[in-house]
Parts: structure tokens; C-alpha cells; sequence
């Protein structure tokens, strides 16, 4: 269970532009769940997600992770729980380029010390998974928006994190590629995976995947229910 | 334990593929770099060898030279000095010498002429230097034509080409009876060039050459140190030309290795920000970073002073021969003893590889310390 309590960010404080991007806000995610954040561009979805997955901390309030409060860590216990705990998709890949796809995926576990031949069987094996195994010595820049974003989701389950964290997957695929995407998801779901996806794409919240849908406006949430 | 190695490993491993899919960038810093420390390789082996040879010539010259001077300019030696100097307390032997110079000025080269102390040439011989053979054009049974010190002609038959083992001593060099010398120099019977003494200590250096001058108030003892000295200073780290070229090549380091500080490209930010994200400690990218600096620096260096070596040792320094050597028309294939000062190796290495290295590590810093989600959006 992800606990978010009373979490505010606010951006350049005390500057003239100031700026709150998400203020109180709490909410739970259960584990094993699909978890949607919905609502209109700049409401703080990607605000609120960059928080719960460590990448940045809240101006104030508290995240509990499990029973662990993550706030107060320092940034290497941060930087730990964020490669062991959670998988990041991003809103525009973010692959690097001039690497193979196979080192982009493997790119997650390097610090881990893991031995090289074991990362890279592992590695090849969740390519394996999302139909890459062809594409492992291509160059990033030279795939398809589709290889792209399968590449993407390898790299985020390298680490075999129990949470995958999503923001806006959809965003620049195409009908087709948006329904593949949410087909992994469901497999992923039925993996036991935890799954928090930030989307204003119907395709994504709409869909009978999600078990909750958290709305939010202005860096509030303003209805939190069950999915469709 | 292992798994700390392993990690060292993959960053490498990173760093590797990293700085291989920027060849154009990286291959541009790469020669600049080896550059660079090509021209201060060059100039540090080449001042040391030439110092060093120097030395090694200098170590067979005397340990005291005595000249006469007129008016503070030079003076040919009464011969009847060598007596009354032989007797100074300290002095073990002292002799006269015969030799000089000679601008040829058909060739534009300057000769030495000796008269040996023995196994001198045959009279209307001479035994040359290689730089004169080539020059010339003259071997064994050669005959080749000077002009004496009254203007005559003078002619010799090339009895012997010297050996080659050491040109610094040899390539210039003008062997002669010394009857024919003092018919083609002038220097009348009963004087020398000047006097070489073997002192037995040299702690009595200054005495004996207070007590010589003391004795012939117009007489001018050099001592070997002095010597020495001049050379030091003549091609030393600290001589004006090398200290030029020394400082413009450390300059230009410094601008290009500022130039790699102040910029990190937008799109080696993203990625550092990328790196972060995925799960990077800030101290694994500037492990990163460290390897990568390290491996163009160190590439560079080794590629730098290799080829410093090569120039120096192998083409004799061709770049520079024009300018530091200012050497006659005599040594254009005058090879250098290879000789390779460790501690400037070092030092050479502590002003490249370590600056560099630091320069590429600081501004990554900076980025490797920013929130991860900034790449979030
Ligand atoms: N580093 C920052 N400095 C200042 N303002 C910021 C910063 N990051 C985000 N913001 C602002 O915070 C607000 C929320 O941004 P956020 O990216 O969380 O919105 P979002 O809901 O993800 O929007 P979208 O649907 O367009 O991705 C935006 O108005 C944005 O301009
Ligand atoms: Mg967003």
C-alpha cells in the first residue's frame, strides 16, 4: 500500500512566480491495483506521480510506503527504493540515444553490480517478452514509435520493480499502439504488478483495467472511485 | 565485494559505448588533446635529451680551460704558460690546445677544427665530421678546398670520415696536423688556442683559478660548472623559447579544457537526467563521468607522448629543429639518444590527464545533483 498524506509541491517558493502544483493532496493506492490519474493538462498529475515514484519530494506532508515514510530519506536510500521498487514509463520514452535498445534496458541495473552475463540474459528475456529479441542490437533512434515505447517498458521492468509507474504512455502512439500498450498493462496487472498510469486519453481511463480513478484540477483531487 | 567491481565494470561499460556513439565530437576533442600533449611531450623530451647530451659532452671537456684575453677580447695562449700553471698546487697536468672555427661560406656551416693531442692526420690530410662528408660531398681520397686566415687557398685529402656514435661531438669536426693548422689559422708557433688543466679537486677549482689569474694577470680560467651552467640555462624547462612554447601549449589546454567545463550539452543533461531516473545515484554519474575523462585524457596522453617520442627521437624533432636547435646546416638527420625522464612523465600527466578530468567531472556535477523527474516532463 502507497500512502500519500496532505502533500503539497510548490515550485520556485518565495520567487515572484511561485507556484503550487499540487497542494494537499491524500490518497491510497492498494497494491496489485490499476490506478488512473486522470485530468486536464498542467492539473499536477506528473507532479504528483514524480513524488510517489522518489524521483522528487513533497514541499510538505508525508509518503508512507508500506510502513516505511519515504520523505525523510536521504537521496541515495531514495535513489535505492526507486530503482528496486519502482519501473518508470515516460511521457516521451526517454530512451538514449546512440545506445542498442538492449543497453537502454539494461542501463537500470548497472549500479546494482549484478554480474554482466546475468543482466544481459535477464535483460534479453524481457525483450524476449515484448517481442524486442529481434531488435536487441538496433539503435534506439532507429525504432519504430511501437519498438520505442516496448523498449521503454523493458527497461522499466528490468529491475523487477513491484510498482510500474506510467505517465501519459499513450501520448504519442497512435489507436492501435494505445490498445498494445494497455494490453501489457493487463498482463503486467495479472502479474501482480502495482500500476499507476497519469492520462487524459479515454483509452486509458476508461477502460475496465482501472480500478480506481483519482480526477484532479488544479493540483487537487476532486473524485477519487472505482474504475469502470 | 565482487558486485562493487562489477558495478565499476558496467559503468565503464557505459562510459565506453557512451563516448563511442559521439565519434565526431569525441574524436575532435581526442586530437586536439593529443595535440596538445604532443607539443609538450616533444619539447620536454627534447630539451632533456638535448640536455643530456650535452652533459655527456661536457663530462669528457675539461675541468679547466684557460684562455687569454686583450682588452677583454679574446687572445692565442703563449704555450710557455703551461709551466708555471703545471705548478700550481691541485693542478694535476695542464696542456695546450690547438683549435677554432671556420665559417664556410659557400655552404653556410660552421666547422670545428682540433688539432688531437695525439694520432694526428698526416700532414696535407684531414679526418672530417659526417655532417662536413655530406655536406661536401667528400669521402676518403677527397680532396676539398678552405680559405686559410690570409685568404690563400687551402687544400686537404679527406683521410677519414669520423665515426658517427656521437654527432653532437663529431658532425662538425675538423681534424688537422698542427703544422698545417697554424699555416691555415694563423696562430704563430709558441701559442695555442688555449690551456686545459686536470685539477685533482674540484673543490679547488676557485683557488687554483685565483691563483692562475693572479699569476698572468691577462689570462681568463673557465671552469666546467660554469658550463654546465650556460647549457642549463640555454635549454633548460626555464630558457625563454622552451618556456614560450611550454605556456602557450599549457594555455591553450587550459582554454580548451574551460570550454569542456562551461558546457554540458542539453542533450548529456537529458541524459544524466534519464540515468537519475532509472535508478543513478548522482555518485554513480560522476563515476561515469570520472571513467570518461579519464579515458579520453589518458588516451590522449599516451597517444601525445608516444608520438612526442616518435618526433623527437625518430625525426629528430623536425618540427622544432628551426627554432630551439638554431644548429648549423650540419644536423638535419642529428638523432637524439632516446631518454625518458619519469618524473616529468609525471608531472606532464598531473597538468593533462588530472585537469581534464576534473573538468569533466565539475559541471556534471551539477547536473547529476537535479531532481530526476525534470525529465519527467
Ligand atoms: N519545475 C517547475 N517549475 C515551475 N513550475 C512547474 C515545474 N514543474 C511543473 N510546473 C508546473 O506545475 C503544473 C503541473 O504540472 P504537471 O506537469 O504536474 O501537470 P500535468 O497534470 O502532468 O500536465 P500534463 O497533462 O500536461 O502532463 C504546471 O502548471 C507546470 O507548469
Ligand atoms: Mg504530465
Amino acid at each position: 500500500m502507497i500512502r500519500v498524506r496532505q502533500i503539497t509541491k510548490t515550485f520556485n517558493s518565495g520567487r515572484p512566480n511561485e507556484f503550487t502544483a499540487v497542494s494537499g493532496v491524500s490518497l491510497t493506492v492498494n497494491l496489485r491495483e490499476v490506478t488512473v490519474l486522470k485530468g486536464p493538462s498542467g492539473s499536477g498529475k506528473t507532479t504528483l506521480l514524480g513524488m510517489v515514484g522518489c524521483m522528487s519530494r513533497p514541499t510538505s506532508g508525508r509518503i508512507f510506503l508500506g510502513e516505511r515514510e519515504i520523505t525523510s530519506l536521504s537521496e541515495r536510500f531514495l535513489t535505492d527504493i526507486r530503482r528496486r521498487t519502482f519501473g518508470f514509463i515516460f511521457q516521451r520514452f526517454n530512451l538514449i540515444n546512440g545506445l542498442t535498445a538492449l543497453e537502454n534496458v539494461m542501463a537500470p541495473a548497472y549500479p546494482s553490480g549484478e554480474r554482466f552475463s546475468s543482466l544481459r540474459a535477464r535483460a534479453l528475456a524481457v525483450m524476449e517478452m515484448f517481442d524486442l529479441a529481434r531488435k536487441a542490437g538496433a539503435r534506439v533512434e532507429w525504432l519504430s514509435g511501437g519498438e520505442a515505447q516496448r523498449v521503454a517498458i523493458a527497461r522499466a521492468l528490468i529491475n523487477n520493480p513491484s510498482v510500474v509507474i506510467a505517465d501519459e504512455p499513450t501520448a504519442h502512439l497512435d489507436t492501435r499502439l494505445s490498445h498494445e500498450f494497455m494490453a501489457i498493462m493487463r498482463r503486467l496487472k495479472e502479474e501482480g504488478k502495482t500500476i499507476i498510469l497519469a492520462s487524459h486519453d479515454p483509452i486509458v481511463h476508461d477502460t475496465d483495467l482501472a480500478d480506481r480513478v483519482i480526477e484532479m484540477r488544479d493540483g487537487r483531487v476532486i473524485a477519487d472511485g472505482a474504475g469502470r | 565485494m565482487s558486485g562493487a567491481i562489477e558495478r565499476q565494470l558496467h559503468i565503464i561499460d557505459f562510459t565506453v559505448s557512451s563516448l563511442l556513439r559521439r565519434k565526431g565530437k569525441n574524436g575532435a576533442l581526442l586530437t586536439v588533446y593529443t595535440l596538445i600533449v604532443f607539443i609538450l611531450a616533444s619539447v620536454m623530451f627534447f630539451t632533456h635529451a638535448v640536455k643530456r647530451e650535452a652533459a655527456l659532452v661536457l663530462r669528457e671537456s675539461p675541468e679547466i680551460i684557460v684562455q687569454r684575453t686583450l682588452t677583454g677580447r679574446y687572445q692565442p695562449i703563449p704555450i710557455s704558460y703551461v709551466e708555471s700553471i703545471g705548478e700550481i698546487r691541485g693542478v694535476i697536468s695542464a696542456r695546450p690546445r690547438l683549435w677554432g672555427y671556420y665559417y664556410d661560406a659557400n655552404f653556410l656551416a660552421n666547422y670545428t677544427l682540433v688539432v688531437p693531442a695525439d694520432q694526428q692526420p698526416e700532414a696535407g690530410t684531414i679526418d672530417i665530421g659526417s655532417g662536413i662528408s655530406r655536406v661536401r660531398e667528400a669521402f676518403r681520397g677527397d680532396t676539398i678546398g678552405f680559405t686559410g686566415h690570409d685568404g690563400k687557398p687551402f687544400a686537404f685529402v679527406v683521410n677519414r670520415v669520423l665515426e658517427e656514435e656521437s654527432r653532437l661531438l663529431t658532425a662538425d669536426l675538423i681534424l688537422m696536423r698542427e703544422a698545417d693548422y697554424r699555416a691555415f689559422s694563423g696562430i704563430p708557433p709558441g701559442y695555442a688556442t688555449d690551456l686545459v688543466l686536470k685539477v685533482r679537486n674540484p673543490r679547488e677549482y676557485t683557488t687554483i683559478a685565483e691563483k692562475i689569474v693572479k699569476l698572468h694577470p691577462d689570462t681568463r680560467p673557465i671552469v666546467r660548472d660554469e658550463i654546465l651552467r650556460t647549457y642549463d640555462a640555454l635549454f633548460g624547462w626555464r630558457s625563454g623559447l622552451v618556456i614560450v612554447i611550454f605556456g602557450a601549449a599549457v594555455l591553450a589546454f587550459v582554454i580548451f579544457a574551460w570550454d569542456k567545463a562551461t558546457g554540458l550539452s542539453s542533450e548529456e543533461k537529458k541524459e544524466i537526467g534519464i540515468l537519475k531516473a532509472v535508478g543513478w545515484e548522482t555518485s554513480d554519474v560522476l563515476l561515469m563521468k570520472f571513467w570518461e575523462g579519464l579515458a579520453v585524457s589518458l588516451t590522449a596522453f599516451l597517444a601525445g607522448v608516444i608520438l612526442g617520442y616518435c618526433h623527437v627521437f625518430f625525426t629528430s624533432a623536425a618540427l622544432f629543429a628551426p627554432v630551439i636547435k638554431g644548429w648549423s646546416t650540419l644536423y638535419p638527420d642529428f638523432r637524439l639518444v632516446p631518454f625518458i625522464d619519469l618524473a616529468d612523465l609525471v608531472t606532464l600527466f598531473f597538468f593533462t590527464v588530472v585537469p581534464y578530468t576534473v573538468t569533466t567531472i565539475v559541471p556534471s556535477w551539477r547536473a547529476a545533483t537535479i531532481d530526476p523527474d525534470s525529465v519527467m516532463r
